[in-house]
């Protein structure tokens, strides 16, 4: 993340706004799960293998509480979510990936278990003590 | 943002990230190019071991995946030019020229060795 409310951070989000807006169709598809070797809606450099290396660290399990910041579309978040069984908590700005994410989190009927929260990393929402585990990808600097 | 993480957590929480910066000991120069051809957020100050330990997590380990990076990077460049038409279309002209030079010329600040990318897992004590 760029420092807070600079020019370069606006510009960031402008970016990612512009992304999240155009969606997916087959060929974004076969693209990522060429690249990824998933169909998530990655949008940086963690592969699936990465990510489940993540979901072994964390040692995520059902009844974890995870948090992605960052999550985009819910990559990794809502993956791992689905393949640990934990509980997933999808936070990012541009309002068309979380929607994306939350569709995608229906669709594998986990939505149940997994949440959308908007809003910036920096000012995060949450009480103390609320997770057990926090993944973010390629958001920090 | 590490130290909201730390509050967030329960105690013996841990987080596990992954994360692109600059390789360390780079001359200005090398440090401007490296920070130009990396994403926007990559210009930081200290190594993340280090913020993560001030920030006051415990049990710090750092894996680097720079090779994996770099391949990852050339499989973009390379699966967008093989479904040029469709991304065209789907992203214009413009932006799809302009996403593959972007990608070119992070893969040359990686293979310069100036962008490098790591996981990073810790915990709250
Ligand atoms: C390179 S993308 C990675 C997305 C996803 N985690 C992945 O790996 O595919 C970086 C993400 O960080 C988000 N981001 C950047 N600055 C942020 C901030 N201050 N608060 C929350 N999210 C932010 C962007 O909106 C974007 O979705």
């Amino acid at each position: 993340m760029a420092p807070e409310g600079t020019k370069a951070e606006r510009q960031t989000l402008d970016r990612f706004i512009a992304r999240y807006g155009v969606g997916q169709n087959e060929a974004t598809r076969a693209v990522e799960l060429a690249v990824i070797g998933g169909d998530w809606g990655a949008n940086g450099y963690t592969t699936l293998a990465q990510a489940d290396v993540l979901g072994q660290v964390l040692g995520l399990e059902p009844g974890t509480r995870l948090l992605d910041l960052g999550s985009g579309r819910g990559w990794p978040g809502l993956y791992l979510a689905k393949r640990h069984g934990c509980t997933a908590v999808l936070s990012d700005l541009p309002v068309e990936a979380l929607r994306a994410g939350a569709a995608r989190a229906r669709a594998e009927k986990v939505s149940g278990r997994v949440g959308s929260v908007l809003a910036s990393a920096r000012h995060l929402p949450f009480t103390p003590d609320s997770f057990d585990a926090i993944v973010h990808t390629d958001v920090l600097c | 943002m590490l130290r909201a993480c730390l509050r967030l957590l329960r105690p013996a929480g841990r987080t596990a990230f992954h994360t692109i910066h600059l390789a360390d000991g780079l001359t200005r120069a090398q440090h401007r190019r490296g920070a130009r051809a990396g994403p926007v957020a990559v210009a930081c100050s200290r190594p993340h071991t280090q913020l993560l330990g001030a920030a006051g997590f415990v049990d710090v380990r750092e894996t680097d995946l720079t090779p994996e990076f770099a391949s990852v990077t050339r499989a973009w460049m390379e699966s967008y030019d093989a479904h040029r038409p469709e991304l065209e279309a789907l992203l214009g002209r413009d932006t799809f020229v302009a996403r593959q030079a972007e990608r070119r010329s992070q893969l040359g600040a990686i293979e310069a060795g100036l962008l490098r990318r790591s996981m990073l897992v810790a915990s709250r004590p």
